[in-house]
């Protein structure tokens, strides 16, 4: 039976180191030798002001040096792990969904999943054994 | 006293940056400080850019790294470059504040 984890991400990409950690922290549930003895299923949820994190054709890489968030996002998309945005946030933000990073180009199946906040709470309550918030 | 004032924050303390007075007043939006110059949060703009008098100006490798482009940006604020905002520093300002 695996272990689900439910990172969640309300801050801005970039400034703080917060957002990126939840990306690098579920990437490693795949991975690490932490969870040697279980399988880990991780889930990232981006509410807030962290729906900014998804939008696409983010420049970090050529103009600082660094991967970018959508990068990453991508990357986790083409590993088939769930993640979900927060519709009414988009809304609030004005951020359209064809704004959203699309893994497709990498060869992913999945697509970031628009959700309703009651369905993060939902996935928080239920659907996850673990609760992170970033 | 000519300030420039780099702004750096989303939901940043607005009351600071209104209570500021000075004969000219630059407002340089940077890092997550440059959501105000493209997010209409609810439609409407944000009330970062309603500072009376100021010039605003929007980092433009800190739009792209966010993922947004210059025509994005509204039409109160000018989209500046590392190079021109060291010359807004030298040329125009002579005290800078950071908020």
């Amino acid at each position: 039976m695996s272990n689900k984890i439910l990172f969640v991400v309300q801050r801005p990409p970039y400034k703080s180191e917060n957002p990126k950690l939840a990306i690098t922290h579920a990437m490693s549930c795949y991975t690490a030798d932490m969870h040697i003895d279980e399988e880990v299923e991780p889930t990232l949820a981006y509410v807030g002001d962290g729906v900014l994190n998804c939008i696409k054709d983010q420049k970090a890489e050529e103009i600082y040096g660094i991967v970018s968030t959508d990068q990453h996002l991508k990357i986790q998309l083409t590993g088939d792990m769930k993640i979900l945005v927060c519709k009414e946030d988009m809304e609030r933000l004005g951020i359209q969904e064809e704004r959203l990073v699309d893994g497709r180009d990498l060869g992913a199946d999945m697509d970031l999943n628009v959700v309703t906040f009651e369905e993060i709470l939902k996935e928080m309550d239920e659907g996850c054994d673990h609760l992170m918030f970033f | 006293m000519k300030l420039g004032v780099f702004y750096s924050e989303l939901r940043g303390n607005h009351d600071v940056l209104f209570r500021l007075k000075a004969e000219k007043l630059g407002i340089f939006l940077v890092s997550n400080g440059i959501y105000h110059a493209i997010i209409k949060e609810k439609g409407e703009p944000s009330p970062v850019l309603q500072k009376q008098g100021a010039d605003y100006y929007v980092l433009s490798e800190d739009l792209q790294t966010r993922g947004f482009s210059t025509d994005e940006v509204d039409s109160n604020v000018k989209v500046v470059t590392y190079s021109d905002i060291a010359d807004h520093i030298m040329n125009d300002y002579d005290k800078l504040a950071w908020l």
